[in-house]
């Protein structure tokens, strides 16, 4: 039975191999694909994709230029300054930044006058299709227009600047309290105070301005922190990120071709002889079986060499590595089987196959990786198979899953693989296949 | 070596095959013939288990004989659909090697079997090209190869000379012949009555499902061709003017004619004896079959 069975298995990966569309699609585009997306993502990750902004002042005052060259010197912005905000904004339009941020006219003297003018007043016009960095463009104005005005307090001749600007528009201020100005006064004489003291602990360090050793005011201070890995844990690379990928477009190119296999022999006639020879329905089903499942094997084997060898992609477990590449290629039999049984004909189970198969594998993370998709359909995604076997491989790579972290994945598989077989044989079995 | 025992297949309501019994002997070459949608293609499919009929059964074998669809009995059928089986993508050689091999042959056996087969239907030559360049006839000498490369005890031909040239068809013939004259039993079905009345030494008339007529060609021809027509031209007279008789006794009749007293006047005289093609359309009828 199984010296039967492999003949079948051989037979249907040598017509693989001689289909050069079916070849190409198995095993030459699930690698392009993970090169693609791999140098998308960041290729091997020695450099990071900056926030590209773009900025426009809308006035030439110091305080202007000051923010503008903050957010030139800011960790992980690309900065570039725009000639005017129509230029800025048709850069955001093409897509060339994120974001335009516009320092409009009035922003200096809104910082000059401190305690007694609103808000230091920014805007950034933000690529609505963007809208997940909008958020963080925001916080990070946020950030740097408040350190602003920390230097504003904390350099003493900024800080005396200010207070005697603030000390002018005091004596002609008018409040509804009258005793808001006497306070204020006290207020601006400590400061004075502050300067003084400040100054003199810098000239004791040395420091002429000041700076250094005296107040500084800094009421919030946010650390971020990456993620300790576990040994050498998180993707290196766009390619740990990208391979997987390249597995689930490979074992659909798999689960696809096999999908169609015993209508093709139908349609051919060859399925007659098969039927005919001394074997038993089982067999041709076994046979068919194994040549799916060593066509999956064989491209994840594929990938994972190329991976490791030209793309740096580590693995973590070889032995869970190997239980993620047989589960998921138990499982994409199975799935196989349930679509080959879901129709008689060529045209209709190829049709059926591409059309499911396209839909599991973009919401398994075939085509967009599982985090940029909405919450629902991560939690929907579930019931892909290719999500399971694209977690397995990347439990295997950088997630560095455990033995115990890789049963769920793996569990999950086994269960797509048996279910699917049954389905799909009380389908081919309704359909007289044999 | 074959019996099929009051075989009834329908589909839905239509009846494919009613009631159909027959019994091919062990070396014989059995023609099954009858016009389209007589139940040929049913009953060859019933007889190597493709189909499980609704009712009746399918013996293969010596003595009590065993159903086909136990794996030990298929071993030794041989099949050539009558659409081509094979795969396009794989070489001759590669094809036969692939059906030889479900047959459980392997080693030098198998590698003997495949040669020999190959040079049987005459692709030895080509037997390393892949069978979609092959020419229609060689695609059906393929077929054939591929049906008895095991060297079954019956072999089933389906219309296998359908579509190809004279050339490939004579070929064809000839092969199974020398198949034949091993000892295999043969059973063929065809549109061609000149290849069944070569080849067969039984033949089976069916239609609608049904058995209309079995024996060999002489009795059917005996039964059921009607008389021999005698045609006699004679000097200065037109083609229409032939005299022609149809008879039962053309020895007799000849004799009278060239006996009589204007036999000086004859110019030539023919002979047509009934053929299978004339007890199968007076069977079958002229109407159109589709």
């Amino acid at each position: 039975m199984l010296s039967a069975a492999w003949t079948i298995a051989t037979k249907d990966l040598k017509l693989l191999l001689r289909d050069p569309a079916a070849a190409f699609f198995t095993l030459v585009f699930p690698l392009g694909v993970a090169i693609l997306f791999g140098s998308i993502f960041g290729g091997r990750g020695e450099q990071r994709q900056d926030l590209a902004l773009a900025v426009w002042l809308g006035e030439r005052t110091d305080a202007a230029e000051r923010m503008a060259r903050a957010l030139e010197s800011a960790k992980g912005l690309a900065v570039s300054r725009a000639e005017s905000r129509a230029a800025g904004e048709e850069a955001v339009r093409k897509g060339r930044a994120t974001a335009l941020v516009v320092i409009p006219e009035g922003f200096g003297r809104a910082a000059d006058l401190l305690f007694f003018r609103g808000a230091m007043r920014l805007e950034a016009v933000v690529d609505p299709a963007r809208g997940a960095e909008a958020g963080l463009i925001t916080g990070k104005l946020n950030e740097l227009a408040f350190k602003q005005i920390a230097s504003g307090i904390t350099d003493p001749a900024r800080s005396r600047a200010l207070l005697a600007e603030a000390r002018g528009q005091l004596a002609t201020a008018r409040f509804s309290d009258p005793l808001m100005g006497p306070t204020l006064g006290r207020l601006f004489d400590a400061l004075d105070a502050v300067n003084a003291q400040t100054e003199r602990a810098g000239a004791a360090d040395g420091d002429v301005k000041g700076a250094g050793g005296g107040f500084s005011f800094q009421p919030v201070e946010v650390t971020v922190t990456e993620l300790e890995r576990r040994g050498s844990a998180g993707p290196r690379s766009g390619f740990e990120l990208s391979f997987p990928q390249g597995v689930v477009w490979g074992l659909m190119g798999c689960a696809m071709g096999f999908a169609v296999s015993i209508a093709s022999e139908r349609a051919a006639g060859t399925l007659v002889r098969l039927t005919v020879a001394p074997l038993r329905r089982g067999t041709i089903l076994l046979g068919k079986a194994m040549a799916c499942f060593m066509a999956c094997a064989i491209v994840q084997a594929l990938l994972l060499t190329m991976g490791v060898l030209v793309f740096g992609v580590g693995v973590s477990s070889w032995p869970l590595m190997l239980a993620a590449v047989v589960c998921s290629s138990l499982a994409f039999v199975g799935v196989a089987t349930l679509l080959a049984g879901l129709s008689p004909t060529e045209q209709g189970a190829g049709g059926m196959a591409r059309a499911i198969l396209i839909v599991l594998a973009m919401i398994g993370g075939g085509s967009v990786p599982m985090m940029f998709l909405p919450p629902w359909m991560q939690t929907a995604s579930s019931i892909s198979p290719f999500k399971w076997a694209l977690l397995s491989f990347e439990g295997a790579t950088f997630r560095e899953y455990s033995a115990a972290d890789m049963a769920l994945p793996c569990g999950v598989l086994l269960a797509f693989g048996i279910g699917g077989w049954l389905v799909g044989v009380r389908g081919l079995t309704r359909q007289r296949a044999f | 070596m074959l019996r099929l025992e009051n075989l009834r297949k329908a589909f839905g309501s239509t009846v494919a095959v009613d009631g159909l019994s027959l019994t091919v002997r062990r070396g014989e070459v059995f023609g099954l013939l009858g016009p389209n949608g007589a139940g040929k293609s049913t009953t060859m499919a019933m007889a190597v288990g493709l189909l499980a009929p609704d009712s009746g059964r399918v013996l293969i074998g010596a003595g009590a004989g065993a159903s086909p669809s136990d794996p030990s009995v298929r071993l030794g059928l041989g099949l050539a659909p009558q659409s081509l089986a094979l795969y396009d993508e794989l070489s001759g050689e590669e094809n036969v090697t692939f059906f030889a091999r479900l047959q459980g042959l392997s080693g030098r056996d198998l590698r003997g079997r495949v040669a020999a087969a190959l040079e049987l239907v005459g692709l030895g030559p080509r037997k390393g090209d892949r069978a979609k360049g092959y020419s229609g006839g060689m695609k059906r000498r393929l077929n054939l190869a591929a049906a008895l490369v095991h060297d079954p005890p019956l072999l089933l031909l389906d219309e296998p000379t359908a579509g190809v040239d004279p050339q490939s068809r004579v070929g064809i013939l000839d092969l199974v012949q020398s198949v034949a004259a091993r000892g295999t039993t043969v059973v063929y079905t065809t549109h061609y009555m000149e290849e069944a009345q070569r080849l067969c030494e039984r033949v089976a008339i069916m239609d609608l499902g049904k058995i209309i007529a079995i024996g060999t060609i002489e009795e059917l021809i005996d039964a059921h061709g009607g008389g021999s027509v005698l045609t006699v031209r004679r000097n200065g007279g037109p083609a229409t003017a032939d005299e022609r008789v149809t008879t039962t006794d053309p020895v007799r009749e000849l004799t009278r004619v060239m006996t009589g007293p204007d036999a000086a006047t004859i110019r030539g005289v023919t002979l047509d004896r009934p053929d299978l093609e004339s007890v199968f359309l007076t069977l079958t009828g002229r109407r159109l079959r589709d």
